[in-house]
């Protein structure tokens, strides 16, 4: 076995604190359901589950499966775009009876599984031409387009950001770069001029200006803020703060869970998070690195750029330096969707640390 | 599978590639570490920005935040008569607040809470529209004063609305209905102005504060100190717990002088009969006020939470001019009363000795022109007790015509009339006691002689207030000794300890007036004593009284002159004076009523003076009495 025990290691304090976090971050609990840190708690059960699961095949097998996957998911979409939960003006739960799910969460690791795929299946060493990214640009804009039709503008970014991510990471033609720097550049004027809501510029312009509207969105930012910044050196202490629990904090279990552990650990105790989280993140990267072939590396690089920009713009979010958007800091905030989803790639980056020296395609039996 | 195949195919053939494919992407693996660990960097930045140096200011926001600071308000003191008896103290009151900046939904918040309060939402916006300028966070208060029910159902049903707090406040209790008004006083919203002109910052918008009356005088005293509430609160508004409390410190107590026996038969007498008009009682022998009634009184309870337009204008429109304290605000020709002075200043200049005798034949004539006697049959010769029993006119224009107007004034003065008493109290008036030097410079006109014959009467420009009247009767009563008139006895703070203790104030005295000023009593106790007195209607069994009655022209139209008095308009009808003193062997109050447009002294303002007088030697009278009986 190559199981990677320091990783795991490492993945299982993030999520203890991130678990204890959100117990503090859902305290006290309101309304008679199961509170937030207990339905997390299985969720992380059935997570790890996942992860063993996942780590029973070789990642290549992904090869196969993934084309049905992304069916499945874009039917999924499909479907909660029609009979989904609405909430807050958005349909993008699908009710399972024990678990709502969220499909754009999976969306996100389909498409870097996809990306991933493609690009190790067509390898082109003199770089892409703009031909040649047809079929990702297609792939990723159909779950791109119905998870922007929720609407969820935050997620649909989200996918975005993986695709760039992944085709910057792969060889491009000089060509190639200016013309999708150039098209990006005009669809977001685009999206600006004709497809965003007034609500989502709003978002963008209070994020410029916060004090403009205090009671608004521009409140979240700033309660954050102040969550943050007023937890200090070593903070509140664990149930301590106050800006969360009494509810000064909007959606501090999900979305502002963090600020939750800034305002209570302080500066050092951020910083103690955070560089478990960076250091996972790096890990990440490592396995990448030596992963024994194109798509191990591709898969690993995709799943730590999926958490990182999640991570970073939830962060951002958090610290003031972005708009509010609907992205939430992977492993740390409520949501089955999310968490599921993250270690499920988790899983696979472990798979491809685990076959690092495994020369060949995967083989069944090797792992029964 | 043939596609299945060639799938596999080519992933074999990526597989050959591998390694130098790899080797030129693991650099790019390095600018993707260096991307996370230039973020990094930068979440590091922002984290010292925001926990290290700049932790202070957003500590003090979330504070700011989390803690609601409200004052409390201090329950106003009580205000006691003379024996102790409470006149005004204070209940809670329950008022509805809005915090603008923890309410969510206005429109809809507003729309209920208007249900709930029964009243219109339009006046529910009109309270806030009044605070636009005042921050956010500053409660409003949208509702004074509502009842249990009410009460209990928005405490139960606090999670429906959303920045709106009740709040406790003392509220006001008048014991005694409308008694003593004037003096009193009532609270009101402290104005814009009133908070500018406020030196020390004891004061805030919204605050009660005394708008007339002791309430205005002694608000110093009476408001005690504000208490202060720290509570957390969340971000709905609700509050969490309270965090820490400052008690409010009680106002002082402020005991009168007053007697509210007396105070209540004086305006029960007044008001009864509907008459508009004042009654002073004052202590001969200290200047203490037992009883300071001005009627028609102004009723207290319309100007809690401010009174509306629709009574405001009520009252102005009044003919009898409630809003007037007339006691002290009133002005009016003294009429007989004046002719003690008269008799006085004839005395002490010797013009007149007790046994100097004019003859009254009901009119006197001056140059071409008469001067009628209120007798028109005459009273014959009368000499000065007589003269003052039967309030003869034609010896007082003889005794003033000989003294002089600007003698006549100096008395006047001498005995407090034409000038304020220094009493505490607001709006006192002057009154106008004439002199030919006031004539020349008001009028710029040359003092006819006929002029004094009116003022020996009391007629003419005389103006004096009921007050004076008081102090005038009390000096003649004493002996000569001026004290200040005094409403407030002592004031007793919170802890039970004297504040402030009032005593009696002796301004000045007058020497070498003895003998006159008890020819003048023995004068005055025939007016009610005597066979042909004018107001024996004033005698009470067993108390020996001292008076002067008086009738204060209001016009001197002729129409009127013989017409019957219930035909006169009212406003036209003379006002009726009654002052006087008891016990007369040994003077211990004075009491003074003028009732506006009451005809005659006798049968206007006696009865009144005379209840008065009953009161207060209500237990010596029935002790009296049982030994008679005996």
């Amino acid at each position: 076995m190559h199981f990677d025990w320091a990783f795991f290691l490492f993945l299982m304090l993030l999520c203890g604190m991130a678990l204890f976090n959100l117990y503090s971050a859902s305290y006290p609990p309101k309304g008679w359901g199961s509170p937030p840190y207990l339905k997390q708690s299985y969720l992380f059960l059935m997570g790890f589950t996942a992860v063993l699961f996942i780590l029973s095949f070789d990642y290549n097998e992904l090869h196969i499966w993934n084309y049905p996957f992304y069916l499945f998911i874009i039917v999924l979409l499909v479907a909660a775009y029609f009979m989904g939960e609405s909430a807050g003006g958005a349909q993008r739960w699908i009710d399972l009876g024990f678990f709502r799910l969220q499909p754009s969460e999976p969306a996100k690791l389909m498409l870097v599984v996809t990306l991933a795929s493609y690009y190790s299946r067509k390898e082109v060493l003199d770089g892409y031409s703009i031909k040649q990214l047809i079929t990702p640009i297609v792939l990723t804009a159909i779950p791109f387009l119905l998870i922007l039709m929720q609407p969820d503008l935050g997620t649909a970014l989200m996918l975005g950001i993986i695709f760039v991510s992944m085709t910057v990471f792969v060889k491009l033609r000089r060509s190639t770069y200016l013309i999708l720097g150039g098209s990006g550049l005009f669809a977001v004027l685009f999206a600006w001029q004709k497809l965003l809501k007034p609500y989502q510029k709003q978002r963008v312009q209070t994020f410029l200006n916060p004090e403009n509207d205090p009671m608004g969105h521009g409140y979240q930012v700033m309660q954050s803020k102040i969550a943050v910044g007023s937890g200090g050196k070593f903070g509140k202490g664990y149930l301590e703060g106050t800006q969360g629990h009494l509810h000064f904090l909007p959606e501090r279990h999900t979305d502002f869970a963090f600020s939750v552990w800034c305002e209570e650990w302080g500066f050092f105790g951020s910083l103690f998070f955070l560089g478990v989280y960076f250091l996972l993140l790096l890990w990440g990267l490592r396995v990448a690195m030596y992963a024994k072939d194109r798509f191990g590396m591709l898969l690993a690089y995709g799943v730590v750029m999926l958490i990182f920009w999640q991570a970073l713009i939830n962060i951002l979010m958090i610290l003031g330096l972005l708009p509010v958007v609907g992205i939430p800091l992977p492993l740390v905030s409520y949501g089955g969707s999310s968490l599921l989803t993250t270690l499920m790639a988790l899983g696979i980056l472990m798979n491809v640390r685990m076959r690092r020296f495994q020369p060949g395609r995967g083989n069944h039996q090797e792992d029964a | 599978m043939k596609d299945k195949r060639s799938f596999f195919t080519e992933l074999e053939e990526i597989n050959e590639h591998d390694d130098s494919a790899l080797d030129m992407l693991r650099p790019r693996i390095i600018l993707a570490a260096a991307l996370i660990i230039g973020f990094a960097v930068l979440i590091f930045c922002r984290l010292w920005f925001l926990q290290i140096s700049n932790s202070d200011e957003y500590i003090n926001k979330a504070y700011n935040n989390r803690v609601r600071i409200s004052t409390l308000a201090a329950p106003r003191g009580h205000i006691l008569d003379r024996n102790g008896i409470p006149l005004v103290t204070n209940r809670p009151s329950f008022n509805v607040l809005l915090i603008r900046e923890d309410s969510k939904n206005d429109e809809h918040l507003l729309k209920k809470l208007a249900g709930v309060l029964d009243v219109d939402v339009s006046q529910l916006w009109e309270r806030i529209r009044e605070a636009s300028n005042i921050p956010l966070h500053i409660p409003i208060r949208l509702q004074e004063d509502i009842d249990w029910q009410t009460l209990a159902y928005l405490e139960n049903h606090n999670h429906e609305f959303s920045g709106i707090r009740i709040e406790v406040t003392p509220r006001r209790v008048y014991h005694f209905g409308d008694l003593a008004a004037h003096v009193i006083g009532y609270l009101g919203s402290i104005s814009k102005e009133e908070l500018k002109k406020q030196s020390g910052g004891e004061y805030d918008g919204g605050d009660q504060v005394g708008k007339m009356g002791l309430e205005k005088l002694r608000d110093e005293v009476l408001r005690g100190e504000k208490g202060m509430s720290y509570s957390e609160v969340n971000a709905r508004g609700f509050e969490q717990q309270l965090l820490k409390r400052e008690d409010p410190l009680p106002g002082s107590e402020i005991h009168l002088t007053i007697d509210a026996k007396m105070q209540q038969m004086a305006e029960e007498m007044m008001n009864g009969e509907e008459k508009s008009g004042a009654v002073v009682v004052l202590e001969v022998n200290s200047g203490r006020v037992l009883t300071f009634a001005s009627t028609p009184p102004v009723r207290l309870q319309e100007f809690i939470g401010g009174i509306s337009q629709q009574n405001w204008n009520a009252y102005l429109n009044n003919i009898k001019t409630p809003l007037l304290n007339k006691t002290v605000q009133g002005l009016y020709p003294p009429g007989s009363t004046y002719k003690m002075i008269t008799a006085l200043a004839g005395l002490d200049n010797g013009i007149i000795t007790p046994e100097t005798a004019f003859y009254c034949p009901g009119y006197y004539r001056l140059g071409r022109r008469i001067y009628r006697c209120w007798k028109h049959s005459g009273h014959g010769a009368v000499d000065l007790k007589r003269a003052i029993a039967e309030s003869c006119d034609v010896y007082f224009y003889q005794v003033g015509q000989q003294v002089g107007v600007d003698i006549l004034a100096e008395y006047a003065k001498k005995f407090g009339l034409g000038q304020k008493t220094g009493m505490e109290i607001e709006n006192e008036q002057d009154g106008l006691i004439p002199t030919r030097k006031w004539k020349r410079q008001r009028y710029n006109e040359k003092w006819h002689e006929g002029e004094t014959l009116s003022i020996a009467i009391g007629q003419g420009f005389n103006l004096v207030t009921p007050l004076q009247m008081a102090v005038m009767t009390s000096m003649i009563a004493n002996g000569g000794k001026n004290y200040r008139p005094q409403m407030v006895e002592k004031i007793i703070g919170p802890d039970g300890n004297i504040v402030e203790e009032i005593k009696p104030e002796l301004i000045y005295e007058l020497t070498g007036l003895e003998e006159s000023l008890a020819l003048i009593r023995e004068g005055m106790v025939e007016v009610v004593h005597g066979k042909r007195g004018t107001a024996r209607i004033a005698r009470v069994e067993g108390l020996t009284i001292g008076g002067k009655t008086g009738t204060a022209q209001v016009v001197k139209i002729a129409v009127y002159k013989n017409m019957k008095e219930e035909d006169i308009p009212y406003k036209f009808r003379d006002h009726a004076w009654f002052t006087c003193f008891a016990p007369a062997e040994n003077p211990e109050i004075a009491v003074t009523v003028l009732v506006e447009h009451g005809l005659h002294g006798s049968s206007g303002a006696a009865p009144i003076a005379r209840a008065v007088l009953k009161t207060y030697f209500e237990d010596r009278l029935t002790r009296e009495g049982q030994e008679k009986e005996k």
